[in-house]
């Protein structure tokens, strides 16, 4: 066992291989919640047969459905580039977990460059989108990928404008030492030491302006567009089924996971809780926080209609980027006054 | 098929040119015949570019299933049954003018209580199929849960229409003279008088409560909707003199600024006695067609509350001969359907069935306004206008 | 307004003396060649279009019963229904087309909503209507040939299986038990 927790090698190995499994129990865990979630708001009953009363077992039972369905390829489709797209995406969103910490030590490398490498990473699923759309030989899902790349492009400003405020303001960029420097006190009262995860200390718009940013890079409502059900049929989507689907599928869930625990650990503070141990409560801390984000990702969802491209776009241009960079010179300010 | 149809959707790279404008060319898109969100199997065949629809043109009959060449082999009481799956979303709607036309021929008066019993029922098929409509137009923008509330409450209506005539959609309860007036005579079972169920009053009025809620509930989550206001407000304006040329009828036409309702200018059904008002909109855009719709459904409910307080005693249904034979004679006869203006023209010879009967339909007449209205429009607008015409195929194709 | 004097009143703004208001319809016959004059001079007072259509008439018949009047003249009659909005009425227009070259000036430029109303019009009866903008088949496959309104248009299911007759099932509320009616029986 201490053989393998020595060697780099085998140790990186180790941990991709949980951090994939992580990401596929994550991944069904979401989409068993969006399920009943949306099914209580719409006073339905949801999945309520698969393994036993509550119905848990619906995503697996899905997931097995999928992958034995039969493999189709349009005929006029770009063979290899169809085949990778879903790859890529799934990639992209599995990159960013790399630097999401659990705990102090329970990383899977705590980059220096932590938050520039996960914006990084995420925008490669644009690649993948597109690819998908322009591949699959289908005049729906050409203009299903190409609103999506308009809209990731665009609302990648916003996402990364809003995280510069968080930098400034923690003097680092490596997600651990984000976290550190939330933990640490603001003010005291009396005896113990007060300290505030920067949604309080003054990073509030920020959040606000990265919670929108990553719904639109999610591709969900009210930035489903690219998807949009009953416009496009599935968009880019359209000619995907049975494994690649699945690819698809589970990386948008993934990737909603992995905003949330982006999002958690610069503005809610990560796996720090006031009280408690980080090294051993760490990890359910910050579950506890992914998870309170992920309800408020789904409540969006089934409450609120889509937004038309254009008027899409207008918002990121002409609102969001405006107040992120407001919000920059803000932060700034303080950081260097006081 | 037409070659229109066996144009293919593939786009080859080659077909693009590069040149120093980047001519893009314009694009075919065609929805449907299958498509989530037309309501039926409507076509539309759009010229676009980029997003913005050059030219539109609908092609409907899918659905045709000729029924003015089968009413013409059908006697009158037949033809009921048939009539009413044109409009199949508002079912019992659909029998009332035909009824009205017949009678009026044969000079035959209706009961007060049959006729307020085809009233109440009109304005239930009303409430529900304008539920219907406030539901799928936020479902085709994206917001999917005004559907489930909206059915839920519909649900509590088609009971009671259930209770009443047995069906919930086609309940061919119309009679030439009235209402049914009894059920089940023959070898096995006595013949019994069947009027409304027990209980039916104060059910009806604890529905319209909920209906009431559920519209009130609609105008917080749906109707302040910033993002459903963006979306819908100023798409798709038909100015009135527009709106008149077309034919548009009923609620779109009222979305327009024309406060013409049917219910108050022609005498039907005995609409004079209650107390509603009529709703108009002001722009004649998606977003006035849905309010004038929510506001109706408020309204059709305080007419069934006023109308299930004073049903009057009596005949379910006049005495009518038992072959039912029209006399000569011509006549129109139209009414406030929930999708529009539906009425009849029947020209009777004399004999058990119309020499011609001309049906004309509110979706076919709302929908013809389709093709100039969509001129520039842009593609996820399309869906809103769609949705906001609320028609459906069977009475578009009769 | 009453109907009749509704029809009085139409028939005297469009220069014609064929009126009636049987049955509380106001109808105006007007003569062929002045069918889209007509329109015009009555599309200020009365905006709304309702609809178009025709009315075969014809002496023998292959489907339904003949008619039983005895002074029919076989032509095609074309109706347009037109309403006001604000005094709520409504008038119907007819012409009369013949049957051997049924063709109408087209309504398309006075009234927009003309343009389908003409094209079922035209597909189920065979009338051309001169100066229309697109007059294709609205409703029917490209592939059908003839005028299914037309009543020498024979109806295949008819023909394989002859009219059943009036089948009661439902007795008057004074009566009981089912019966069966045939044609001829009741004359």
């Amino acid at each position: 066992m201490s053989a393998i927790l020595d060697n780099f090698w085998s140790l990186l190995a180790l941990k991709i291989l949980l951090i994939t499994g992580v990401m596929m129990t994550v991944s069904l865990v979401i989409i068993f919640a969006e399920l009943k979630i949306s099914a209580h708001m719409q006073s339905r009953v949801g999945p309520y047969f698969a393994g036993g009363r509550y119905g848990w077992a619906q995503p697996l039972a899905d997931g097995l459905k999928f992958i034995q369905k039969e493999d189709l390829v349009p005929a006029d489709a770009d063979r290899p580039v169809f085949k990778f797209a879903p790859m890529v995406v799934l990639a992209g969103t599995l990159a960013v977990f790399v630097i999401v910490p659990f705990s102090p030590d329970l990383v899977v490398r705590n980059l220096d460059l932590g938050v520039f490498y996960a914006l990084a990473a995420g925008s490669i699923g644009t690649v993948g989108v597109l690819m998908a759309g322009w591949s699959s030989a289908n005049k729906y899902s050409l203009m299903g990928g190409l609103r999506a790349a308009a809209q990731l492009i665009a609302y990648e400003l916003p996402l990364v404008l809003a995280v510069v405020g968080v930098v400034i303001q923690a003097g680092t960029m490596s997600m651990v030492g984000i976290v550190e420097a939330q933990a640490a006190p603001v003010f005291h009262l009396g005896d113990t030491a007060i300290s505030l995860p920067y949604i309080f200390q003054g990073q509030f718009i920020g959040f606000i302006i990265f919670m929108i940013a990553a719904l639109a890079e999610l591709n969900r409502t009210p930035f489903d567009m690219p998807i949009a059900e009953s416009e496009l049929v599935m968009g880019y989507l359209t000619e995907y089924s049975g494994i690649r689907f699945t690819m698809f599928f589970l990386g948008e869930y993934a990737g909603i996971f992995a905003m949330s625990a982006i999002a958690s650990t610069l503005f809610l503070g990560g796996y720090y809780f006031p009280g408690l141990d980080s090294a051993t409560f760490g990890p359910l801390v910050l579950m506890g926080k992914v998870g309170l984000l992920v309800f408020l990702i789904i409540w969006l969802r089934w409450t609120l209609p889509r937004l038309r491209e254009d008027q899409l776009q207008s918002f990121a241009w002409k609102w969001l980027i405006p107040l992120a960079l407001v919000n920059i010179a803000v932060t700034a300010t303080f950081k260097v006054v006081f | 098929m037409t070659t229109a149809d066996r144009q293919t959707l593939s786009m080859h790279h080659s077909e693009v040119q590069v040149s120093v404008e980047l001519q893009t060319p314009d694009m075919t898109l065609n929805l449907g015949p299958q498509h989530p969100s037309t309501h039926g199997v409507l076509r539309l065949v759009a010229r676009v570019d980029g997003e913005v629809i050059k030219e539109l043109e609908p092609v409907v009959g899918y659905m045709h299933r000729g029924y003015e060449k089968l009413a013409e082999v059908r006697t009158y009481p037949q033809i009921t049954a048939l009539v009413n799956r044109i409009d199949w979303v508002s079912g019992f709607a659909n029998e009332i003018p035909f009824m009205v036309a017949t009678e009026r021929l044969m000079d035959i008066e209706v009961p007060e209580r049959a006729q307020y019993i085809r009233l109440i029922l009109t304005e239930m098929a009303r409430i529900s199929n304008h539920l219907v409509f406030l539901s799928s137009l936020p479902l085709e923008l994206g917001a999917a849960t005004p559907l489930m509330h909206a059915l839920r409450e519909r649900e509590r209506v088609l009971d009671l229409i259930e209770g009443v005539t047995g069906g919930r959609f086609h309940p061919n309860f119309n009679r030439i003279g009235g209402v049914k007036p009894a059920a089940a005579a023959g070898a096995t079972q006595k013949k019994v008088v069947q009027d409304l169920p027990q209980g039916f009053v104060e059910q009806t009025k604890s529905a319209m409560e909920y209906v009431r809620e559920v519209c009130a509930d609609m105008v917080n989550l749906v109707l302040g909707n910033e993002i459903f206001m963006q979306r819908t407000k100023g798409v798709g304006v038909i100015p009135a003199d527009k709106a008149l040329a077309f034919g548009v009828s009923g609620p779109n036409l009222r979305a327009s600024g024309v406060p013409f309702d049917l219910r108050k200018t022609d005498d039907y059904l005995p609409y004079s006695n209650f107390d509603f008002d009529v709703v108009t909109g002001s722009n004649g855009d998606c977003f006035d067609r849905y309010a004038v719709r929510l506001e109706e459904v408020v309204q059709a409910s305080r007419i069934v509350d006023q109308a299930v307080s004073e049903i009057p005693a009596g005949d379910l249904q006049a005495k009518v001969p038992r072959i039912i034979k029209v006399p000569k004679g011509e006549i129109y006869v139209r009414a406030e359907n929930p999708k529009g203006e539906m009425g009849y023209y029947i020209v009777s010879e004399g004999g058990r069935g119309p020499y011609r009967l001309k049906i004309r339909t509110a979706s076919f007449s709302n929908l013809s306004v389709l093709s100039w209205l969509l001129k520039g429009q842009l593609v996820p607008d399309l869906i809103a206008i769609l949705g906001s015409l609320d028609f459906v195929l069977g009475d578009v194709d009769r | 307004m009453s109907p009749s004097e509704l029809a009085a009143r139409i028939a005297g703004a469009v220069g014609s003396d064929h009126f009636s208001s049987d049955n509380g319809t106001a109808k105006v016959h007007i003569a062929a060649d002045r069918w889209v004059d007509a329109h015009r001079t009555l599309s200020a007072e009365m905006p709304y279009f309702s609809w178009l259509s025709a009315i075969d008439w014809a002496t023998e018949v292959v489907v339904g019963d003949a008619p039983e009047s005895e002074d029919i003249e076989p032509r095609y009659e074309v109706l347009s229904c037109l309403g006001s909005v604000e005094t709520g009425e409504s008038v119907v227009l007819s012409t009369a087309v013949s049957k051997d070259d049924p063709s109408l000036d087209s309504l398309a430029e006075v009234y927009g909503g003309a343009n389908w109303h003409e094209r079922e019009a035209a597909e189920m009866f065979g009338i051309d209507f001169v100066g229309h903008p697109n007059l294709t088949g609205i409703y029917l496959p490209d592939s059908f040939e003839g005028h299914p309104l037309q009543k020498s248009f024979a109806l295949l299911s008819r023909e394989v299986k002859p009219w059943p007759g009036t089948v009661d099932v439902e007795p008057m509320p004074d009566e009981e038990g089912p019966s069966t009616e045939n044609p001829e029986d009741a004359g």
